[in-house]
């Protein structure tokens, strides 16, 4: 849930999606699901001569299970905040 | 309070109903069809659907007609921007010219692949992925 | 069992929570490893990190070599901030505390 919550924070921001088959898909973050699943916006595809389908495509869906890392704006990210988070989710999981 | 707004890929992806969209599958191929449903799960249904192959520019057109498909198998979904579509610096071909073509490169990244995984695997200790060899 | 949420490492996830705002060591499927600071985790294993050196591991072909054979090469890759996903995770390791 911390990520899910990390991710919506940065709805509207400029991202970059690297897939597990090396695409990489920079855009406008719309919205994200509990699954991680992303909606970008004003995509631009990295190395488009490679993935020629994609030319004519402005938005898309990504899977969230297909996703290998997200490139995110480090101004729009709070490490501190984030740490502290982090280890307070992971208390509330031993509790449990 | 955040809990109360569902944030399901439902919500997500009713603007893309009824529009004409591109699907990429884990196994590396790309259909083209109008949306008409879909669920939490991704899984989609797409109408009029055709297979599309490209190599470099040249593309080809396999007719496919009505798919379920299954949500994991799916890695991206994307809306054809019509406008665009039309601008596109891609040739449209006959399937007998581009399929052989198509055939070479896919056998010929099959071989590049597993020779690779079997060296990283064997040297530097990475795993070899499953068998579909998609990387997923 | 963790009341006391202070120090020691009772299951897995107590080492990655120790590494927190520590430079670390991941491997990961896809023939790739990284090395930066972890600033968030949860139970995927889905990781944010900033500060990234990736390393590609890319083979390429010896001309005239028998199959099977080929010269390996790091690529390397700087990236600011990342979140990686748990799914491609292979391995973290800690800093050295030497």
């Amino acid at each position: 849930m911390l990520i899910f919550s990390v991710f919506k924070t940065l709805t509207d921001q400029e991202v970059t999606v690297e897939l597990k088959n090396d695409l990489c898909i920079k855009g406008t973050l719309k919205s994200v699901d509990q699954f991680l699943n992303i909606r970008l916006d004003a995509i631009q595809v990295l190395d488009e001569a490679r993935h020629p389908h994609m030319m004519a495509v402005k938005n898309c869906f990504i899977r969230g299970s297909v996703v290998r890392y997200v490139q995110l704006p480090t101004s729009a990210v709070d490490t501190q905040l984030l740490e502290d988070a982090t280890r307070r989710e992971a208390m509330n999981q031993n509790k449990r | 309070m955040d809990a109360l707004i569902p944030f399901t890929t439902s919500g997500s992806l009713v603007d893309c109903v009824d529009k004409k969209m591109v699907v990429m599958l884990r196994d590396g191929r790309k259909l083209i069809g109008v949306l008409r449903s879909y669920d939490q799960f991704a899984n989609l249904v797409l109408e009029d659907s055709v297979e599309r192959i490209h190599h470099g520019a040249h593309f080809a057109d396999i007719p496919r007609g009505v798919f379920l498909i299954r949500g994991e198998n799916v890695v991206l979904l994307g809306e054809v921007d019509l406008d665009l579509e039309d601008t596109v610096p891609l040739i449209p071909v006959t399937l007998q010219a581009v399929i052989p073509i198509h055939l070479e490169d896919l056998e010929a990244r099959r071989r590049r692949d597993a020779q690779k995984a079997k060296i990283l695997y064997e040297q530097h200790g990475f795993c070899r992925e499953g068998g579909e060899g998609d990387g997923y | 069992m963790a009341d006391v949420p202070s120090q020691g490492v009772q299951e897995p996830f107590d080492l990655i929570r120790l590494s927190l705002s520590e430079r670390v060591f991941v491997k990961l499927r896809g023939d790739r490893q990284l090395t930066g600071v972890l600033h968030a985790y949860d139970g995927h294993m889905n990781l944010i990190m900033s500060d990234v050196e990736e390393t590609i591991m890319i083979v390429e072909p010896v001309e005239g070599a028998p199959e099977g054979e080929g010269i390996v090469r790091a690529v390397k890759r700087n990236l600011d901030m990342l979140f990686v996903r748990g799914d491609g995770v292979i391995l973290v390791s800690p800093p050295s505390r030497t």
